[in-house]
């Protein structure tokens, strides 16, 4: 709440002209930014390039930003849009290159026991971590954008009918069906 | 058995786990969960694949991120009369 309050400080300076305050705004939220992106898209290098070029929207359009609503859904609308337009982009062949991809990992990952626990340096270890990745690409990129938001975040079914503008019904449904996709594949893990 | 308690109880675990359960609901998942394995093992699986796309320790965007937006700005306002 601190916080909300700060950066609608720092907005009303943008408005005003004072660029350095948009630097404040950009180092609280890069991190949130970059990981929904990551999260849709499933590169490192876009994830960046997407989420520095939200940023820069968001400062263009700073204006159209109506300082009663929440800044970070203003600002996630901005950054899943990108998001969603450059995976339309992306060849049809995209979805298949994944899948093949992710079948390397299930040779490796098919020898961990289910029931070892996990602990924390191998959650961490980048190759768990590429590998659930793989498996979030595996989904549709619908239910990813609705995931990303719900995973990295927390959003509330609300907040996050609002970012993508659908209802919370459908935000419901996606969740669902996308955690549920998601214990079937990570079960192994 | 399994069949009949699994749409219907799994309804009440994704509800749960949005945040979005009543009392009365939470109850009876709760019961249910208490008596059922294979239920059990569910909303384990659940809350095990959340947890595993939480865990996103590296996801950071490079140290240079936010220099780099800066510096692909459009120029401050105040500078644009002497721009050109």
């Amino acid at each position: 709440m601190m916080m909300e309050t700060k950066i609608k400080e720092y907005i009303k300076l943008v408005k005003k002209g004072d660029q350095a305050a948009f630097e404040e705004i950009v180092l609280f939220y890069q991190s949130k930014v970059f990981a929904i992106c990551f999260r849709m898209i499933g590169n490192r290098h876009e994830a960046e390039d997407i989420a520095q070029e939200a940023f820069i929207r968001a400062y263009v359009n700073i204006h159209s930003f109506d300082n009663k609503r929440k800044f970070s859904t203003w600002l996630y609308r901005i950054a899943t849009n990108l998001t969603i337009d450059r995976i339309r982009k992306k060849k049809p062949d995209f979805y298949l290159d994944a899948q093949v991809q992710g079948t390397e990992g299930l040779d490796l990952y098919a020898q961990i026991p289910a029931d070892q626990a996990l602990p924390e340096e191998e959650v961490e270890s980048i190759e768990i971590q590429s590998y659930i990745q793989q498996e979030i690409m595996n989904l549709p990129a619908k239910y990813r954008s609705v995931i990303a938001l719900r995973f990295v975040d927390e959003l509330s079914l609300i907040e996050i009918s609002e970012i993508l503008e659908i209802p919370v019904g459908t935000v419901k449904t996606r969740i669902h069906r996308g955690r549920e996709a998601l214990r079937k594949r990570l079960r192994h893990v | 058995m399994i069949m009949k308690c699994d749409k219907q109880i799994t309804d009440l675990m994704h509800e749960y786990l949005d945040g979005h359960i009543t009392k009365k609901d939470e109850q009876t998942l709760r019961s249910h969960l208490q008596t059922c394995p294979a239920c059990q093992e569910h909303f384990h699986e659940l809350k095990r694949a959340i947890s595993l796309v939480k865990a996103n320790s590296d996801l950071r965007p490079s140290s240079s991120f936010t220099s780099q937006v800066m510096n692909n700005l459009p120029k401050e306002r105040k500078r644009i009369g002497v721009q050109r």
